[in-house]
C-alpha cells in the first residue's frame, strides 16, 4: 500500500520536476511507476517514518507561503529552487536530513526504474569482461 | 506455535554464521543436531537479474538503507543465505598485526588469527585478477596514485568465474563470488546441517530461541514451514551481524548484565565520490573493485578503494539536485568512482539500542577526527580524480559541489572542514563492527577472546560485532577467523555443555 495521500503525491511529482528535471517528461505509466517505487519502499518502514515523511512533504509544500505568500507548487522554478536550497543547506540537521529523504526518495523513484539505466549510458551486461576485452582490442 | 529440539542453533548465515556452521558440521557424524536460522532467502541462481531496486529489496536490510537514528547515515547489510557475504565485492584483506595489537584482546594472538584467516583465502579461492580484466575505473585510479605518490595495491579478491559483470554489490548473476553461499554453507549442508531461510529470530529464553519462519517469503521455501517457533538448544551462536547480535541479546533482556552491549559501535562510514571525464571510459564493464590506496590510513584516518555503484545509488551519493546532477549522472559511462572509509574510534556511546517498540536502534555520532578524515578523503580523491584526467569531480563538503579541472590547483581552498555537513551529505557504511566486542572484563566487553558471552554458558557470539575496534579493511576475512574460533571452542566446550544439558 502507497502510504501518501493523493495530495502527497501529486506533490511529490511536482517536487521530483525539479529534483531530476527530466522526470517532468514522463509519461504516465512511468509516472505511477515513479510512485509505486516511492510507495513501496515507503511502505517497508515504521509507521512513524512514513508519518514523518508525509508530515515533512506537507512542510515543504506549505513552507514557501511565510516567504512568498504561495505554497511550493505555485512558485516558479527558479523560486521552487531557492526553496529546496534552503532545505538543502538549513541549519538545523533534522531538515537537511528531511530534505535528503525526500531526495532520495526521488532517486530512487527515477532512477531506481529498470529503464532508467539505458537512458544514462548504463547497460551492464552479465559478461562484462568480454565488452571489456573487446573494447581494449579495438 | 511448533517446538523443536536441537543441540546447536546458529543465527545468521553470513562470513561468521556460514563459517561457524561449516566448522561444527563434522559433529553431525556423531548425532549432534545442528540447525542455521537465517532471515534472509536462499535464491536461486537465476534470480540474480542484477536490477538495482529488486535485488536490494531481496538482499539487504531496508534495502541497504538502514538508516541511523539521528538518519546522517545509512547502513547497507545483507541478508540472505549466505548474508553480507553474498552481496560484498569479495575483496579479501588480512588484518594487519598493527590493528591487532590495537584491539588488545587477551588470548587473541595476531599469528592465531593471521593463520585461520590464510586458511579462508585458499577455501574461497582468493586471487589477483589478471591485468586484462581490469578496467580503466581501477587503472586510472591506481596510475594515478602512483603518479601522486600515493601506496596503492590490488587487492586479492575471492572470485572462480568472474565475468565481470560488475554487479557483485547485488549479488553475482554468474555464480562467480566464493562467499558462505557457495563455499561453508553447502558443505556444512551436504553434513547434515539443516538451513532455515525466511526466518527471523526474535529473542533467546535462555536457550531456547523464539522465532518466526516467514510464509510467502522470496526465494527457494524455506526447510520448515511458515509458523512461529521456539527451538530448544544447548548452544546458540549469533552470528547475525554487528547490528543484529547486539540487537537480539538487548531484546533477550542481557542489557544489564552486559553493560557493554551494543556498545562501541563503528562501522567505516564511507563517501562515494565521482569523477567525470570527457570520454567514455569502461567502469561497469569488469570487476568493480580491484585496487585500495591506504597511503593516508595512519595519518589521516581513510582508506580509499576503488568502486563502481548503479545507477540510484550513484545518485543519491551525489549530493545536490537538479540540472547539474541530472548532467552527471546522464554519463554514467563516464563516471570514475572513489569509495571512502573512514577509520573510526570506538566510542561507549556509538551504540546499537532499542527503540521503544522494541525496534533496532543505531545510535551514531561522528566524531570529530572522522569529519575531519572524511574532508581530507574527498581532497585526497579529487586530487586522483583530476591526476587520471577527468574534467570535472563531484566533491560534497565543495560550494558548488562540482570543482572543474582548471581549479584544481585550489582543492584545499574549494572542499573546506565546515563544507561536511550531516544530513546533507550522503554518508554510508557497509562494515558495521562491535557491540559484542570482545575483552577480558564484563564492564567493557560482552564475550571474552572465544566468543563466549560472559555469564551466559552456551551462549556464542560469531561475527563482526565481536570487534572491540574497527578492522581498518574490508573485515569478512577476519569476521571468519573469529568464526573459526569461535568453533573450535564450541568444539572444545560441547562434551561439558552436553552433560550440563541432560
Amino acid at each position: 500500500m502507497v502510504p501518501l495521500s493523493a495530495a502527497q503525491r501529486a506533490f511529490l511529482l511536482t517536487l521530483a520536476a525539479r529534483i531530476v528535471p527530466w522526470s517532468s517528461h514522463l509519461g504516465p505509466d512511468r509516472r505511477d511507476a515513479l510512485l509505486a517505487l516511492v510507495g513501496d519502499t515507503l511502505a517497508t518502514r515504521p509507521p512513524a517514518m512514513q508519518r514523518q515523511f508525509g508530515l515533512f512533504l506537507d512542510v515543504l509544500r506549505w513552507a514557501p507561503v511565510l516567504r512568498y505568500l504561495r505554497p511550493f507548487d505555485r512558485l516558479d522554478a527558479p523560486r521552487q529552487d531557492a526553496v529546496l536550497r534552503w532545505f538543502q543547506d538549513c541549519p538545523l540537521a533534522l531538515v537537511r536530513s528531511g530534505f535528503w529523504g525526500a531526495r532520495t526518495l526521488v532517486f530512487l523513484g527515477c532512477y531506481g526504474h529498470p529503464d532508467a539505466g539505458a537512458a544514462i549510458g548504463y547497460t551492464p551486461s552479465k559478461d562484462g569482461n568480454a565488452v571489456l576485452h573487446a573494447r581494449a582490442r579495438r | 506455535m511448533h517446538a523443536r529440539d536441537a543441540d546447536i542453533v546458529i543465527i545468521g548465515s553470513g562470513a561468521g554464521g556460514g563459517t561457524v556452521a561449516r566448522e561444527l558440521a563434522p559433529l553431525r557424524a556423531e548425532g549432534v543436531r545442528i540447525v542455521v536460522l537465517e532471515e534472509g532467502p536462499k535464491l536461486r541462481d537465476e534470480a540474480f537479474t542484477g536490477r538495482e531496486v529488486e535485488m536490494a529489496r531481496q538482499l539487504y536490510t531496508d534495502e541497504g538503507g538502514f538508516l541511523t537514528e539521528d538518519r546522517a547515515m545509512t547502513i547497507a547489510f545483507g541478508r540472505a543465505y549466505g548474508g553480507s557475504t553474498v552481496v560484498y565485492t569479495g575483496t579479501s584483506l588480512t588484518i594487519t598485526a598493527g590493528t591487532l595489537a590495537r584491539w588488545n584482546v587477551p588470548d587473541v594472538a595476531f599469528e592465531d588469527v593471521r593463520r585461520r584467516s590464510l586458511k579462508y583465502l585458499g577455501e574461497n579461492h582468493v586471487h589477483l585478477l589478471d591485468q586484462a580484466d581490469l578496467n580503466d575505473n581501477n587503472r586510472l585510479f591506481a596510475d594515478a596514485c602512483r603518479r601522486l605518490g600515493y601506496r596503492v595495491e590490488q587487492f586479492p579478491l575471492n572470485l572462480n568465474g568472474c565475468k565481470g559483470s560488475g554487479l557483485c554489490n547485488l549479488g553475482c548473476p554468474n555464480a562467480a563470488k566464493m562467499g558462505t553461499h557457495r563455499v561453508q554453507l553447502p558443505e556444512a549442508e551436504r553434513q547434515g546441517v539443516t538451513v532455515v531461510t525466511n526466518c527471523r529470530v526474535h529473542r533467546l529464553e535462555d536457550r531456547t530461541v523464539v522465532a518466526t519462519v516467514r510464509e510467502g517469503g522470496p526465494g527457494e521455501p524455506p526447510a520448515w514451514e511458515p509458523g512461529e517457533y521456539r527451538v530448544r538448544a544447548k548452544v546458540v551462536v549469533s552470528a547475525g551481524g554487528a547490528i543484529g547480535s547486539p540487537a537480539l541479546l538487548l531484546r533477550s533482556g542481557m542489557g544489564d548484565a552486559l553493560p557493554a552491549l551494543g556498545r562501541y559501535f563503528t562501522c567505516h562510514p564511507a563517501l562515494i565520490l565521482v569523477g567525470q571525464h570527457a570520454q567514455p571510459i569502461t567502469n561497469y564493464y569488469g570487476h568493480p573493485k580491484s585496487f585500495y590506496c591506504d597511503q593516508f590510513a595512519e595519518d589521516d584516518g581513510f582508506l580509499l578503494e576503488t568502486c563502481m555503484y548503479f545507477p540510484f545509488t550513484t545518485a543519491k551519493s551525489l549530493t545536490g539536485f537538479g540540472d547539474d546532477h541530472a548532467r552527471m549522472l546522464a554519463a554514467m559511462d563516464h563516471l570514475q568512482m572513489i569509495l571512502v572509509l573512514a577509520i573510526d574510534p570506538p566510542e561507549a556511546e556509538n551504540r546499537v539500542m532499542l527503540g521503544r517498540g522494541g525496534e533496532t536502534v543505531v545510535r551514531y555520532a561522528f566524531p570529530e577526527g572522522v569529519r575531519r578524515s572524511l574532508v581530507q578523503a574527498m581532497r585526497a580523491s579529487a586530487r586522483i580524480f583530476f591526476a587520471a584526467g577527468a574534467e570535472r569531480v563531484h566533491a560534497p563538503a565543495a560550494t558548488p559541489f562540482f570543482i572543474e579541472a582548471a581549479d584544481a590547483a585550489r582543492i584545499d581552498e574549494l572542499i573546506p572542514f565546515d563544507g561536511l555537513r550531516l544530513g546533507r551529505t550522503t554518508i554510508s557504511s557497509a562494515h558495521p563492527m562491535g557491540g559484542c566486542r570482545m575483552g577480558a572484563s564484563v564492564s567493557d566487553s560482552v564475550t571474552d577472546g572465544w566468543g563466549r558471552v560472559h555469564g551466559q554458558p552456551g551462549l556464542y557470539v560469531a561475527d563482526a560485532s565481536l570487534f572491540p575496534r574497527c578492522a581498518e579493511i574490508n573485515p569478512y576475512v577476519t569476521i571468519m577467523a573469529l568464526a573459526d574460533r569461535v568453533a573450535e571452542g564450541v568444539r572444545q566446550d560441547w562434551p561439558a555443555l552436553e552433560a550440563r544439558s541432560s
